[in-house]
């Protein structure tokens, strides 16, 4: 536990939290926006607020925001000495590859739980939506934050390759752009090879678009559950692997 | 003697260039060892070797009589402390919250925390972010989390980088202390006064290549110093010599270089031969920096 203890002390005055916060919010605000600048209201009330800010975010933004958050909490290792200093100690790759995950998918994690806030804030207080949000909201959210960990894994092994910031955000926009193509395509299976369906398919999960059928079925949570830890496993093994055998650069 | 550092045969090749050739090191326990050579002979990588943050082409090393590679090292990490390159530090974090996440991680003691901190001399500062930090601050700081650990080797490669005259005698004292205290300290410069006086051992790599390894005393016997003769007709003597031995003039004096004891006798049996009065046959006095040069062959000094 003391890595993953390390690893959150890092976050102190980090940009990460700005990021969590801010990102959400703007997706939810500019949907809301667009809501009001059309003349038009949710017409469906929460579905369509969920439609317009969840399913939205989960196609493209949910995956950059984790990209950038990894490539935040990887930046501050590949500084001054501190990679030699990480290496050189007595942490073995595993601990510090799944210490990191571990971050970046609790600030993921805040990141959803933030976008489930905002949405419930305006659309009581802009769209006077009667009621609250359906209780399965609140189960699918959490079902998105378990499919944010293979993502996590990934973009942070990612950042942990490249120096480059952007590197590894660019990536995560390549892999959520060939996720919606094969989601589109019908291609559920997916979410067991890329992590970016993964997401994209669990903020879809009983919204009828796409390729979902606008039930929430058993079968779909299994596949999102058994998804996320078959990934989470393969890719965790896989960067431990890299990190073991890479060398420090000269 | 047991050594705390061996290795056998350690090489390292990026394609086909050899950046480390075939390196056998002995480094005793308990001892300062000066590592010296010009830059870009391949210290850095050696000491990255030892670590096994690189990993060797061919050959390998032993710490603490133990293989160290991808399999071990973590194990043996646990008791080596190391700075390589430049100061590590977390600059958006203070002082003391670096240290605390070295404690964290490593499971330390608080008492370990504070003796690692006082030792470097660094307890009224640690409520500073390290961005502002001066590049001596940081460097004792990276000393301080390298030593929390209680290391029985430290592995500091270049500490007095970019430190004023102050700063490298406060690392020199520190090292000193380190020795005496029981810690085996390896210690790279490219400057040999800088570990001249602290280093008990010294290990001279030029162009990948250890070129000497053994005490100070051992230096000075592997180089032939210059014969110096002193005579009142230095131009005659020194033509007389021409095509027999390396010789030129120096301050009214024939200098003669790489001449051992049998050739020295031949030399001025010659002259005497050839009429020259000699008052006097000397060795030349010789520093260590001499000596250095002599064996690097005046390479980046």
């Amino acid at each position: 536990m003391g890595a993953v203890r390390a690893e959150f002390l890092k976050l102190k005055r980090s940009l990460s939290w700005t990021v969590v916060v801010l990102l959400p919010v703007a997706m939810v605000i500019a949907g809301a926006v667009n809501t009001l600048v059309s003349g038009s209201r949710p017409e469906d009330g929460w579905h369509t607020m969920w439609l317009r800010s969840v399913v939205f975010h989960g196609l493209f933004p949910l995956a950059i925001g984790i990209g950038i958050l990894a490539s935040l909490v990887w930046r501050v290792e590949h500084r001054g000495g501190n990679w030699n200093a990480l290496m050189s100690g007595p942490t073995s790759a595993l601990r510090i590859m799944a210490s990191k995950a571990v971050v970046v998918a609790v600030l993921a994690a805040a990141m959803q739980a933030v976008l489930l806030l905002t949405v419930v804030v305006i659309g009581v207080v802009v769209f006077a939506i009667p009621g609250l949000p359906p209780g399965r909201y609140v189960g699918v959210s959490l079902l998105i934050m378990l499919a944010c960990v293979p993502v996590a894994v990934l973009q942070s092994g990612l950042s942990m390759l490249m120096r480059s910031f952007a590197g590894p955000i660019a990536v995560a926009f390549l892999g959520a752009g060939a996720a919606v193509v094969l989601l589109l395509a019908g291609l559920d299976a997916a979410v067991f090879v890329i992590p970016y369906a993964l997401i994209s398919r669990a903020t879809q999960l009983g919204t009828g678009t796409f390729g979902d059928t606008g039930a929430i079925t058993g079968g779909d949570v299994a596949s999102i559950v058994i998804g996320a830890l078959v990934l989470t496993a393969a890719l965790t093994t896989a960067t431990t692997q890299i990190l073991d055998r890479r060398d420090t650069r000269t | 003697m047991s050594y705390i550092v061996a290795t056998e045969q350690l090489s390292k090749r990026y394609g086909s260039r050899t950046v480390v050739d075939s390196l056998n090191l002995r480094i005793p326990a308990g001892c300062v060892y000066g590592f010296l050579g010009p830059n870009g002979s391949g210290k850095s990588t050696t000491m990255k070797m030892l670590l096994s943050l690189v990993r060797p082409s061919s050959g390998e090393v032993q710490v603490m009589g133990q293989p160290m590679n991808r399999g071990t090292r973590r194990r043996l990490l646990g008791h080596i402390g190391s700075l390589i390159e430049s100061p590590p530090g977390y600059g958006h974090l203070t002082g003391r919250e670096n240290i605390r996440l070295v404690q964290r991680l490593l499971d330390l003691r608080d008492e370990q925390i504070d003796q690692a901190v006082r030792t470097v001399r660094m307890q009224d500062q640690l409520d500073k972010k390290v961005r502002d930090y001066s590049l001596g601050m940081k460097q004792r700081l990276g000393i301080a989390m390298a030593l929390a650990r209680q290391p029985r080797l430290l592995i500091l490669d270049e500490p007095t980088n970019g430190l004023d005259p102050a700063g490298i005698e406060e690392i020199r004292d520190l090292l000193r202390r380190l020795s005496d205290g029981g810690v085996t300290v390896m210690v790279s410069s490219h400057l040999l006064g800088e570990i001249d006086k602290t280093a008990t051992v010294l290990g001279i790599l030029s162009g990948g290549r250890l070129i000497f390894q053994g005490t100070r005393d051992e230096l000075f016997a592997a180089s032939t110093p210059d014969v110096l003769i002193d005579t009142p007709h230095p131009e005659y003597a020194n033509t007389q010599l021409k095509g027999m031995v390396a010789s030129r003039l120096d301050h009214g004096a024939v200098r003669v270089s790489g001449i051992g004891d049998q050739t020295t006798a031949r030399v001025v049996a010659h002259l005497v031969g050839a009429g020259v009065d000699i008052y006097g046959v000397r060795r030349d006095e010789q520093s260590l920096e001499d000596v250095f040069m002599d064996l690097t062959g005046g390479g980046g000094l």
